[in-house]
């Protein structure tokens, strides 16, 4: 076992060393695994049927296809209780991290009756009394009560959700790592800027330099909008065939995953050599708000807290969310929109936090910063320059 | 186009005796409503996902996003909506008045998800799976609809042109996605569905991955793998445009001029006979039986497809739907699919010569009238432009 390296810097790559410095894959995912028995032991749950993404990965640590978008539920893994197992549908062991054996896998199917036939098989599942799912599909439901086990269906959430929000250190690293990818993506999108190109040509810079990082998949391709000059601004996120004009505001918000975990940040530009009048005044306002929202994100606070905040540094409602939750994707809890008033904030949570202002006859400007709750207050993941 | 495809869920809703539907899944909301999203992945699309309440009897769907500017320009302003969070209990009594604005009590609703807050909101509820609704609708496809196919394909094949370029040892697969992606988005993408598969074939099945069935493992998830001199690739990319999907495959070969040597001209030859004797039948009225055993037929009574996989597959606001042609749905199922005018199909056979490693690409036709037209381009290279 190397020592722990005072300065973490050196943790913060994306290549394994040669001293096993950096995550410690195993040892995360141990971690993880033990998170998710603990909480099925206490809320009385005999096994888990999990479709999301973010939870096959939590309990897997597998590798598997980056697809956009979303999908009706199917169970990707198993958690049994009783075996202390997971299971994974996979058809090969590429990609499946050691402790989940061959004996563990199940294979893909398209007749649901086939999978429903291999859920049954995995030992512990069909004696169980209570399994938490993260979905369900009215079909699922009754092939479940059919073929496979005739427990009660529960939901996960309770078990999942509470393990996933506090981030043990090798998840801040991992944070870490994807804040660094989608900082560099921000570099090229910035050396990009200039009047004439258009929002298209920037996400192709943006998938282009996040792919050739190793993260090929991107958590979002709402990533850059120029706002306009004249007329009402609006949040938009479709990129658009509309060149870039001189002094335009140009929002640029690429993020990245690494390992599964997402991280993210949005600084606002102009295009060209000035802005048009009043941009200064806009991105001050903008940096009051995001410094307003960081010093709220304090354990104990609520997201009222945060409401009140970006309200008391003199904002409207941005008609976007203020914050929402960090990890394998996106988390609750959301911050904004009417919601979240009642989410506490815990020592170890990881929020994308963000500060949108517009103002007509300027444009828009948006900051975001992925913020680790600790102890002392909002320690930022982020870190790259305001101006 | 948009007011087609809702008639044609408006007949199955007539035809299945069903109430209305509530939609969730990103695909299919797509296809109700024509709204554009952003791609995102895993529980970030989940969490920041548009939905979609179609009535029975309506003239439009009502749709529920948080993305404005993908909001379809002819879509009544009574019907469009503020996003929801069914993932969340947070705010679901909106989900809930949502749905029973506009259903009275003990209607039956079809839906292709259900979150456990969703379950929980709206007990009273008959639901049935909308599943069988959505995938008869989808499964003709008008010609505007082809049409997009048809775009989707030729911006991914233009695309593939960059990446392959770039192709000689010491490339890494990251760099091909690299270069696709950079390429694709200025095309014209509107999003990238997948991440894109460059997959490394070992001469025999031994050598690859270890799977349950002991076929191929395929596709396998892309790393920072480094490419070498004769390296056999598995290409597989789908992007989309305006919302429908598109499905690159074909065979590659590492190196800075390659050339296919006899075995591996061969297979290609093989491969292209395969898709032909099923072409050669294929028009209205053909069953999926009949396509899968004139392809067993050209392979000499050997199954030219991956056990896990078929011998062709539907695309449409999917980039995997019906019709599936020779899956573990059974030669009942398959008897009893017939093929119709409008009806997509991508044939992507496999030839394996367990030692020599193998060959695949994919094909994509629609059912005509009288027969098929093929709407993906005809180039293999560097296999070349025919048998």
């Amino acid at each position: 076992m190397s020592p722990v390296p005072r300065d973490r810097g050196v943790l913060v790559g994306t290549m394994g060393l040669e001293d096993d410095a950096r995550v410690d894959f195993s040892r995360l995912r141990a971690d993880r695994r033990g998170k998710v028995f603990s909480g099925m032991e206490s809320h009385g749950l005999d096994a888990l049927f999990l479709g999301g993404v973010g939870n096959v990965r939590y309990v897997s640590g597998a590798r598997q296809l980056g697809r956009a978008g979303v999908l009706p539920f199917a169970p990707i893994a198993v958690v049994v209780q009783g075996t202390g197992r997971v299971h994974l549908l996979s058809t090969w062991d590429e990609g499946v991290p050691p402790e989940i054996g061959y004996e563990d896998l199940y294979r893909m199917n398209w007749n649901p009756a086939n999978l429903a036939a291999d859920l049954a098989e995995i030992p512990g599942v069909r004696e169980a009394r209570r399994v938490g799912t993260d979905g369900l599909t009215p079909r699922f439901a009754g092939l479940i009560g059919q073929l496979v086990t005739t427990a009660a269906l529960v939901d996960a959430a309770p078990v999942m959700t509470a393990a996933r929000r506090v981030k043990s250190p090798d998840e801040i690293t991992c944070l870490d790592v994807a804040s660094a990818i989608a900082e560099a993506a921000l570099g090229a999108l910035e050396d990009a800027l200039a009047p004439g190109i258009t929002e298209r040509e920037l996400l192709g810079i943006y998938n282009e330099k996040v792919a050739g990082l190793g993260a090929p998949n991107p958590p979002s391709e709402s990533v850059c909008f120029a706002t306009p000059s004249r007329g009402p601004v609006t949040f938009r996120h479709l990129a658009s065939d509309r060149a870039v004009a001189e002094g335009d505001l140009v929002v640029l918000a690429p993020g990245a995953l690494y390992a599964g975990y997402e991280a993210g940040l949005a600084r606002t530009r102009i295009a060209g050599s000035s802005g048009p009048a009043g941009s200064a005044e806009l991105a001050a306002r903008c940096a009051r708000g995001m410094d307003a929202l960081i010093t709220a994100c304090r354990p104990g606070n609520t997201g009222a807290d945060l409401y009140r905040a970006w309200e008391n540094a003199g904002n409207p409602d941005p008609g976007v969310l203020l914050a929402h939750g960090l990890g394998l994707g996106a988390e609750p809890p959301l911050i904004g929109l009417g919601r979240g008033a009642d989410a506490v904030l815990e020592e170890g949570m990881v929020l994308s936090v963000q500060s949108w202002v517009t103002q007509e006859g300027v444009g828009g400007c948006l900051e975001r910063g992925s913020v680790h709750i600790q102890n002392s207050g909002a320690s930022m993941l982020t870190r790259y320059g305001r101006p | 186009m948009r007011s087609e495809r809702f008639q044609r869920l408006q007949a199955q809703l007539d035809a299945q005796d069903v109430d209305g539907l509530a939609l969730l899944g990103s695909s299919a909301v797509a296809y109700a409503t024509g709204a554009a999203e952003p791609a995102a992945d895993g529980d970030r699309a989940a969490m920041f996902r548009a939905v979609s309440v179609v009535v029975k009897g309506d003239s439009a769907p009502h749709l529920y996003t948080p993305y404005l500017d993908g909001v379809p320009d002819d879509l009544p302003g009574d019907h469009l909506h503020g996003p929801l969070f069914p993932d969340l209990d947070d705010g679901i009594e909106h989900f809930a008045k949502a749905v029973s604005d506009q259903f009275g009590s003990g209607a039956r609703i079809g839906i292709d998800h259900q979150t456990h807050p969703v379950l929980r909101a709206l007990p009273g509820v008959d639901w049935v799976d909308a599943a069988d609704v959505v995938s008869a609708a989808k499964l003709i496809k008008t010609p505007d609809e082809v049409a997009c196919i048809r775009n989707a394909q030729l911006l991914n094949e233009l695309a593939m042109v960059d990446a392959r370029r770039i192709l000689r040892p010491g490339v890494r697969q990251i760099d091909l996605s690299a270069a696709f992606l950079r390429r694709v988005f200025e095309l014209g993408a509107s999003a990238n569905s997948i991440d894109p598969i460059w997959q490394v074939m070992a001469p025999t099945r031994e050598l690859g991955p270890w799977t349950l069935h002991g076929d191929l493992a395929y596709p396998t998830v892309t790393t920072d793998r480094f490419l070498r001199e004769g390296d056999i690739i598995w290409v597989d990319a789908g992007i989309n445009w305006q919302g429908y999907a598109s499905d690159y495959g074909r065979t590659w070969i590492t190196g800075v001029d390659p050339a296919p040597n006899a075995k591996q001209q061969v297979q290609f030859r093989r491969w292209r006979s395969v898709v032909d004797a099923a072409l050669d039948i294929l028009e209205p009225g053909v069953s999926a039986l009949q396509l899968g055993k004139a392809a067993i037929e050209a392979n000499d009574g050997v199954r030219p497809w991956i056990d896990h996989f078929y011998l062709a597959h539907g695309i449409g606001t999917d980039s995997a739907e019906m019709p599936l042609i020779g899956t573990d749905l059974g030669e009942q199922f398959d008897e009893r699919l017939v093929m119709q005018p409008g009806m997509v199909a991508v044939f992507e056979p496999v030839i394996w010569e367990d030692g020599a490693s193998g060959y695949r690409s994919e094909d994509i036709v629609a059912v005509t009238d009288t027969g098929w037209v093929k709407l993906s381009g005809s180039s293999y290279e560097p296999y070349g432009l025919s048998a």
